[in-house]
């Protein structure tokens, strides 16, 4: 019984030291390369939520085993992703993930350190996002930039030859093509929710150019959804826009029934004129029908002193598990570092790449003299400080906030409500939780 | 000498009885215990807190109770039960109709019937809520039939935009599910009422509707307090509809169970989802309890028959 007792404990011991000593030795991002080490063997679980991609993703896995035939990928595509990813994030049950809501100081409890921002931001774009104290966390599957699906077609066909840059411009091509085409002239995918909270993403740079917007000056600001001096800018003109849209009948008819797979082959066929969506749609809206050529993509409409800008940034980030054994860790290094280099994800679906010497998609071409801009991080100290306003407020700006957006269609549809009244609601509900957190606000 | 023995006996048969019934019961107990009574306490436990999933930001006491009786969206989102109380009723009626018609009159197809008015409430609710998702969309099946019917579509509401009847349409489709599952109830509480009672009935002169009230009526009076009691509760924490069909709740479809899914899974205030649906379940324990009394004092008033008169007569004596 004693030896056994001793035995067990030396095991644990050595197990313990084991685990403790290569901890350390745990290289970061930008120190593997990519052909070394190919007899690495490990399991990697990889919970993910694009289930429309399950063939390409799987392609990329039989192409990375060619190099690293003894690390085995399996996915797991989840359709109702963000909450699942947020229960299961403490589980052992997961390889990789895409970082779902977490706050920034949070993010160590979860996820393998990948390298310091300093060496990293120099190599991939957006890595900002998923760091906390100078190291990070996540590193994004692709990037986004935030503009307006259209479909040049309708555009023609309503005779508008020059793309909107303004509020004001965009209602009045709007109305154009409402009254020149049978299309629908802004679809709002309203019954979706989540393609209603996609208009909080230009709330930051798209609506005033400033990338410290999002982060270090709305936690800050008094009245942030207050009509701005310089009009037809800031997050006032991002929202009425889509609030006189609706006033003036330029949306779908029955926006309750909508139907999101179904948006797709009407926005290839030319039934619709513009969405508003991250580019990470356009390549969908092409393949849902004969007519890819017509789908085109524009900054969004709005000029801050005579200049447009497209907010820009990572889509979700991919997190390496803390609980995953050391070559699982390694293995994930590996098939990520593989993934941002190696399979093409970013420019087949459209996005910017993260890999900062990675190719352009055609879809920017529209955005030529166009600022993409990413948004900086919180200051220091604060960087948990925009989730705990937002989850305070209940307007999750950028959050999953889609039934306050969804609202907006409501009352502007049936003009039960005016927009000054909604925006003053809001102003509200952000300063109550600026005073119940007790945040400077700058006058 | 035996006096003594045999309680001394007995519990020793009681001690078998005992570690049987532990050994029996050990795992479902360990289970319940385990997924319901802990998540229940700890519920209990985290309204009394500001914390979201991953941090608890400290005690607030009774700030999150304090909120749900003071935002009047919440109290709007309560008072979106009243539609759904008001198709339980309507649901009620309809079974009770139905279970009648179907018990008393030798109807050829009964089972058919049955089997049909059944079906609804073996599908899945969310299957249920993609129907009708597409039963109510503009130019769809009901507007189809109803232009059939001679109905201009110009006329026709758009059943789930326009926020005057889009509560009613979420609240059909409830009724539509468990109106079947009432009536199998009523029909299984009807059957089990001695039929020679209806012979005696029938003799003494007596017509379908005061066969009804004097026969079924009484014979029914638990099951149909439990299908009562069901649905009430169940108008309380309505869900299925106003997320399926009125896509999470938007366009003032947001019931209170809605709120507390939003408060928990979209704002992460978990504390204040907790409290949230310790007041659902205070208001459904009220509810049950109210009902109860209503219906303990109704049925008392009603019950004056000879033979209860009597027996009170006899009691106060």
């Amino acid at each position: 019984m004693k030896k056994l007792v001793a035995l067990v404990l030396a095991l644990c011991l050595a197990l313990g030291m084991a685990s403790f000593a290569s901890a350390d030795e745990l290289p970061t991002l930008d120190q593997i390369l990519l052909g070394e080490n190919t007899d690495l063997a490990a399991k990697i679980h990889f919970a993910y939520h694009r289930t429309d991609r399950k063939e390409l993703l799987e392609g990329y896995v039989a192409k990375f085993n060619e190099t690293y035939p003894n690390i085995e990928v399996e996915y797991e595509l989840i359709t109702d992703y963000a909450e699942n990813a947020l229960l299961r994030i403490g589980n052992n049950d997961w390889t990789i993930m895409g970082i779902p809501t977490v706050d920034k100081d949070e993010l160590s409890k979860y996820f393998v350190p990948l390298g310091s921002l300093e060496v990293l931001d120099g190599l991939y774009n957006f890595m900002s996002d998923k760091s906390f104290d100078g190291i990070c966390y996540g590193l994004p599957s692709t990037g986004n930039a935030n503009g307006v699906l259209y479909n040049k077609a309708v555009f023609a066909a309503a005779g508008i030859t020059e793309l909107p840059k303004t509020p004001d411009e965009f209602i009045a091509d709007l109305k154009l093509i409402k009254e020149k085409t049978d299309a629908i002239p802004l679809y709002t995918n309203y019954a979706a929710g989540w393609t209603m909270g996609a208009w909080d993403a230009y709330v930051g740079v798209a609506s005033n150019g400033d990338p410290a917007y999002m982060q270090q000056v709305l936690p800050h600001a008094k009245d942030p959804f207050a009509k701005q001096a310089d009009e037809g800018t800031g997050p006032y003109a991002v929202y009425k826009i889509l609030y006189d849209a609706a006033a003036e009948k330029l949306i779908e008819e029955d926006y309750t029934t909508t139907d999101w797979e179904g948006c797709k082959g009407m926005m290839n066929r030319g039934e619709i004129g513009t969405m508003v969506l991250g580019s990470w749609a356009y390549t969908q809206m092409q393949e849902a029908g004969d007519k890819p050529e017509d789908i085109g993509y524009m900054a969004f409409p709005i000029t801050v002193n005579g200049k447009q800008y497209a907010p820009a940034g990572g889509d979700y980030n991919f997190g390496i598990n803390v609980q995953a054994t050391d070559d699982e860790k390694l293995a994930s290094l590996y098939y990520l570092k593989w993934l941002t280099h190696e399979s093409g994800f970013t420019f087949v679906e459209g996005g910017v790449p993260i890999d900062k010497n990675g190719e352009y998609p055609e879809l920017y071409a529209a955005f030529a003299g166009i600022d993409m801009l990413a948004d900086e991080p919180a200051l220091e100290g604060e960087a948990t400080l925009l989730n705990e306003l937002n989850s305070e407020s209940e307007l999750n700006i950028n959050a999953g906030g889609n039934t306050k957006v969804q609202e907006i269609v409501e009352h502007g549809f049936n003009g039960t409500k005016d927009f000054d009244e909604i925006m003053a609601d809001w102003n509200e509900a952000w300063s109550d939780a600026q005073a119940t957190l007790k945040v400077t606000v700058n006058e | 000498m035996s006096t003594v023995q045999s309680p001394l006996r007995k519990r020793r048969i009681n001690w078998q009885k005992i570690a049987l019934i532990v050994a029996f019961a050990i795992v479902p107990l360990f289970l319940l215990i385990l997924f319901t009574y802990v998540p229940f306490l700890k519920m209990i436990q985290f309204s009394f807190y500001n914390m979201s999933y991953t941090k608890n930001k400290g005690f607030v006491g009774l700030d999150n109770y304090l909120r749900v009786f003071t935002k009047s969206e919440y109290v709007d989102a309560m008072l979106l039960s009243l539609y759904y109380m008001a198709g339980a009723v309507v649901q009620l009626s309809l079974a009770l109709f139905f279970a009648s018609i179907l018990s008393l009159e030798r109807i050829r197809g009964n089972g058919v019937f049955k089997a049909i008015m059944f079906f609804p409430f073996l599908v899945n609710g969310i299957a249920i809520g993609y129907i009708f998702k597409y039963f109510y969309t503009r130019g769809f099946v009901l507007d189809s039939v109803l232009q059939a019917l001679g109905f201009q579509l110009e006329s026709l509401p758009y059943w789930l935009r326009d926020q005057s009847v889009n509560n009613w349409s979420l609240v059909f489709t409830s009724v539509w599910k468990y109106c079947g599952q009432n009536m199998v109830l009523f029909i299984g509480a009807i059957a089990s009422i001695d039929p020679a009672l209806y012979e005696a009935a029938t003799i003494d002169g007596a017509n379908r509707w005061q066969q009804f009230k004097a026969i079924i009526l009484p014979g029914i009076k638990t099951v149909f307090m439990l299908n009562l009691i069901l649905s009430i509760t169940g108008s309380l924490s309505a869900f299925e509809p106003a997320y399926v069909v009125g896509s999470m709740g938007a366009n003032g479809t947001a019931t209170f169970f809605i709120k507390i899914h939003q408060m928990a899974h979209v704002s992460q205030k978990v504390g204040q989802a907790c409290a949230m649906a310790m007041v659902l379940m205070a208001l459904i324990l009220i509810f049950t309890v109210l009902q109860r009394l209503f219906f303990r004092y109704v049925m008392k008033d009603s019950d004056n028959t000879f033979n209860a008169k009597a027996n009170k007569a006899k009691t106060l004596w």
